[in-house]
């Protein structure tokens, strides 16, 4: 008798540190790894700007929370706070896709030059005077 | 000769006219911070977008919502789908006016912002006061401020109630240059 709720002692505490440990686990994962996770969709720089330029609306249910790879023609590199900028040209009019990057990838913003094409991977967040995206490391170029 | 200082004098005005324009930064910095007895809640946005018009002493300050990073997935996913209802309501605006701004001048001084906040659809208006440092060609403004949750009508479930404070600091800190176009 005492043998079988000692078991059933065993088993309830056991089910509860599971549990326990997924909960935690979820509760505590760290944002989506870009380098790692596959792109939603690839797609050139201006598609993207011409899609915001004609319904902001449709274009964020489009893009918006989606890990996007995206191909353009450096238009401005700068660094604020530590932190890369690349700007993608916009051929129709004066705006861009303003790629913010990854600390991890400093060292190869440094070595980019304007004019050249590039390929990155990011998460579109929206668009301001230019559409935005966050977290992006570079695929090549 | 008269007519040649009269073409300059007037070139020299309407080049000051054109330098004390619209002051713009697109990198501007925003953050919120959330303290309760359970846990610390940070989320930072890199990415603000902030205009000062230097001849009226208006400011305009636009943000995503999704600009926002937290450090916990969870977080960010319960932020933005449950509380901002961000895909409803993608964007925060600031719509202020600086006050006293032609008598700020040097180089560390301090002003009240007053203007229209609006987060979640809803407009709450808030007074700031904010640090102006002028530096070369730049204008830097800095300083935080408390908003209250219920303001802006976001449904915290009772769930975590005690994880999420009732009111929010938000601290900034924009660097705006010369607008060109």
């Amino acid at each position: 008798m005492k043998n079988k709720r000692f078991k059933i002692l065993i088993g309830f505490i056991l089910i509860v540190s599971i549990s326990l440990f997924i909960v935690l686990n979820l509760y505590n994962k760290p944002l989506l790894n870009i380098a790692k996770s596959r792109a939603d969709m690839e797609i050139k720089a201006q598609e993207i700007l011409d899609d915001y330029r004609k319904d902001e609306i449709i274009a964020n249910k489009k893009y918006v929370d989606n890990v996007i790879q995206i191909k353009g023609e450096i238009s401005n590199i700068s660094i604020e706070n530590g932190n890369g900028i690349i700007s993608l040209k916009d051929l129709k009019g004066e705006s861009s896709v303003m790629c913010h990057m990854s600390p991890e990838e400093n060292l190869k913003v440094l070595k980019l030059k304007k004019g050249s094409v590039i390929t990155i991977k990011g998460v579109c967040t929206g668009y301001l005077l230019d559409v935005v995206l966050v977290r992006c490391i570079i695929i090549n170029n | 000769m008269r007519k040649v200082y009269f073409i300059l004098i007037i070139f020299l005005a309407v080049s000051k006219l054109y330098s004390q324009g619209k002051y713009l930064t697109k990198e501007g910095y925003v953050s919120f911070f959330s303290h309760s007895l359970v846990e610390d809640i940070k989320a930072d946005n890199r990415q603000v977008l902030s205009v000062i018009d230097t001849e009226t002493g208006e400011i305009a300050v636009q943000l995503l919502m999704r600009s926002f990073l937290f450090k916990k997935a969870l977080m960010q996913q319960h932020f933005n789908e449950s509380y901002v209802e961000s895909h409803k309501f993608p964007k925060a605006t600031f719509n202020g006016h600086i006050l006293n701004y032609k008598e700020l001048n040097n180089q560390n001084d301090e002003t009240e912002i007053k203007g229209i906040l609006t987060v979640h659809g809803k407009d709450k208006e808030v007074s700031v006061i904010a640090k102006f440092q002028f530096e070369k060609d730049q204008i830097d403004i800095s300083g935080d401020f408390m908003v209250e949750v219920a303001d802006f009508d976001i449904k915290i479930p009772s769930v975590v109630r005690n994880n999420i404070a009732k009111v929010i600091k938000v601290t900034f800190e924009l660097k705006h240059i010369p607008y060109k176009k």
